[in-house]
């Protein structure tokens, strides 16, 4: 094995291939799954995506905080989310993350810095300038970092909370996550401000754009801006260019894609495919290593599709537990 | 280069701007908007000069609409006249291949001059496939240092004379050197207009050069002293013109361990120590093997070419190698041959005689 080139050990790179492979595997036995009919309520699957939120977690400690959007798995996965619990609460299970209550769309863990999957577009924003305004004021050097879409981006919280973030100079990081659709409206139609490099601009905060489907792009950019806000230098936001393997949703006949589209970005943009080539060319890790880590995650997925359908239902009497908070 | 009704081209670049050092070196964010005001300033000058036709790279990171819609206004206003424009009809994917298919037809369609809206890596990507067609840019990335920076309205002046015949072409036209980069005897080739640095970092990752203690050798084809990024050490040691002879060629290394050191202004705002051991003349033709035994290659200040101990890169100076408007020597002639007259033309200056 050759030196190492890039910014992270070699343990670091099996661990970030190891999260995005469990994503992407997580994502596509859900996509087999739901077409059986189990799984209540809507999935939207991250597939394609993985190496934006592998790339900016591997930045993170448990102790930062996150918000995602409705495609919230990958980014409950590279939080630290254990995996077990997401598939049994997608399945609605009482051994799920919020108790087979919350579902795809609102899996969250505290424990794990992971505010919440979260099925209204652009509501993790004002949770994320929430959660930044507490690390400042704790004097942690935590940050907060909000995943949202690019359809969601057009909404009033969003852009109240990147001024919000910007007026109080908080550590919160803005990812938007360009897949190039709102649902089924491409971005060339529904965002007016034609960058969002633009839109931080004019927040008075510092944007950029990466390649989404390139990990170390990603890794870099958010080393960058993570470290900037922990230091005190105040929100950025990142544009991450991505692909999204699936539909808006399971079931999405997606004829707004172009002929031959999704077979062109599945073989051109496969944002696994490109990391694997990159660390098995630099000599750094064997091809071998990354097939072990394909198989165990394959285990992995099988084991929590096979725990969540055992595990037992919510009883009625969980109706009336975890509805109020107590402070 | 003038032809009955000369066509001009206009790449116009909505990315350029858009990477890291935003974060790390508060560098511009040019809006799109302004990018299309770009745009809308340059076809009036084109149209002022007498060219009808412009053919237009398309894209959609918005220049486009905002074009539309300003020459929309524009025409309904009926202030201005402004040649006609056509998007050239090549695929938009939202990378370099854009630039490089839209080049490709432009030249086709036989294109007198392309005026190119972006950063040195957009001025790269054109000349690639311009051909003999002279390019004139506009500075709208981020360390620049290819483009001069001048009021868009000017380059626009200075292409329509040129491109119309009105200055002749051994006064318009400059000849400018490049690099050329060859890894492993031509299994892959590149160019560079400005720079070419090889870093001790061995990914291309966010693309900018900016760990300044990983940089290690450096080639350029002029070295000014006004510009910033990676041609600024070159310039700041050894100032070398677009129109003189000959590159440099230094190596370096982290302030520690070099014989010198030079605060550099590496990228917009950002000065940083530049351990430098030692530089060299680089002549035409001349082929130089690069000595770091890995990293990646930068090309015009973003990182492009990993390269491993097995790998051999050289690297050779061009001279003549493409053209450019000179914008200077256009707008010189132009006062000169007073080409902006309007109907006829009198005895400007006052003497004693007349004025008493």
């Amino acid at each position: 094995m050759s030196d190492n080139p890039f910014p992270l050990s070699r343990d670091e790179l099996l661990r970030a291939y190891r999260t995005m492979r469990t994503i992407r595997e997580f994502e596509e036995r859900l996509h087999v799954e739901f077409s059986r009919g189990d799984i209540p309520g809507f999935v939207h699957l991250y597939a394609g995506e993985e190496a934006t939120a592998t790339g900016i977690m591997m930045n993170l400690r448990p102790s930062d905080r996150i918000a995602s959007t409705h495609r919230g798995h990958g980014h409950c996965i590279a939080k630290g989310v254990d995996v077990n619990a997401m598939m049994a609460e997608i399945y609605g299970k009482q051994s799920g993350a919020c108790r087979g209550k919350g579902g795809s769309m609102h899996i969250a863990d505290l424990s794990q810095g992971m505010m919440g999957a979260n099925g209204i577009l652009g509501a993790g924003a004002p949770l994320v300038c929430g959660a930044a305004l507490a690390a400042k004021f704790r004097g942690d050097g935590d940050v907060a970092v909000n995943f949202v879409g690019d359809g969601a981006s057009n909404q009033g919280t969003f852009l109240e909370s990147l001024n919000l973030a910007a007026v109080w100079n908080l550590p919160a990081i803005f990812v938007v996550e360009n897949n190039g659709y709102a649902e089924s409206t491409s971005v060339d139609w529904a965002v007016a401000c034609d960058s969002y490099v633009d839109r931080a601009a004019g927040f008075g905060m510092p944007g950029m754009t990466v390649d989404g489907t390139d990990f170390f792009a990603v890794y870099e950019a958010a080393d960058e801006i993570i470290r900037r806000a922990r230091d005190g230098g105040g929100p950025a936001l990142l544009e991450c260019k991505m692909v999204r393997f699936f539909g808006h949703f399971e079931g999405d006949a997606q004829t707004y894609r172009a002929p031959g589209e999704i077979d062109e970005i599945r073989s051109s943009r496969n944002c696994l495919t490109l990391f694997r080539n990159q660390v098995t060319e630099a000599g750094v890790i064997d091809g071998g290593d990354l097939d072990a880590i394909d198989r165990e995650v394959l285990d992995l997925i099988e084991m929590s599709v096979v725990n969540a359908k055992k595990a037992p239902e919510p009883t009625r009497a969980d109706l009336l537990t975890d509805v109020y908070v107590t402070y | 280069m003038a032809e009955s009704e000369p066509r001009v081209g206009i790449v116009a670049n909505p990315v350029s701007a858009r990477d890291i050092r935003r974060v790390i070196a508060n560098a511009t964010s040019l809006q799109v908007a302004d990018r299309a005001n770009i745009v809308l300033r340059v076809l009036a000058a084109l149209g002022a000069c007498g060219v009808q036709r412009v053919a237009m790279m398309p894209e959609k990171g918005g220049i486009r609409g905002l074009v539309d819609r300003g020459l929309r206004r524009e025409i309904n206003l009926g202030e201005r006249v402004f040649p006609e424009l056509d998007f050239v009809a090549t695929p938009v994917t939202g990378t370099v291949e854009d630039t490089l298919a839209a080049v490709e037809e432009m030249v086709d369609v036989g294109v007198a001059a392309i005026v190119v809206l972006g950063g040195d890596g957009t001025h790269r990507a054109v000349v690639k496939r311009c051909g003999n067609v002279p390019i004139s840019g506009i500075s709208t990335g981020t360390n620049n240092a290819f483009p001069e920076y001048r009021e868009p309205t000017i380059t626009g002046l200075a292409v329509g004379l040129a491109a119309t015949g009105r200055v002749p072409e051994t006064t318009a036209i400059a000849q400018n050197k490049m690099l050329r980069v060859d890894l492993n005897h031509g299994a892959h080739k590149d160019i560079a207009l400005v720079d070419v640095a090889i870093s001790a970092e061995r990914h291309v990752g966010a693309r900018a050069l900016w760990r300044t203690e990983s940089f290690r050798e450096l080639f350029v084809t002029f070295a000014d002293p006004q510009v910033i990024g990676m041609s600024a050490i070159a310039g700041l040691i050894a100032p070398l013109g677009r129109d003189e002879p000959g590159g440099i060629h230094l190596r370096l290394g982290p302030p520690a361990e070099a014989g010198s050191v030079f605060q550099i202004p590496i990228a917009p705002g950002l000065m940083r120590p530049i351990g430098v051991h030692n530089w060299n003349w680089i002549d035409p033709g001349e082929v130089v093997t690069v000595r770091q035994p890995a990293g990646v290659v930068g090309l015009d200040g973003e990182r492009e070419i990993q390269f491993g101990e097995r790998d051999r890169v050289t690297v050779s100076l061009v001279e003549g190698a493409f053209r450019t408007i000179d914008v200077r020597a256009c707008m010189h002639y132009a006062a000169r041959h007073k080409l902006f007259a309007q109907g006829a033309l009198r005895s400007l200056r006052i003497t004693l005689e007349e004025e008493s």
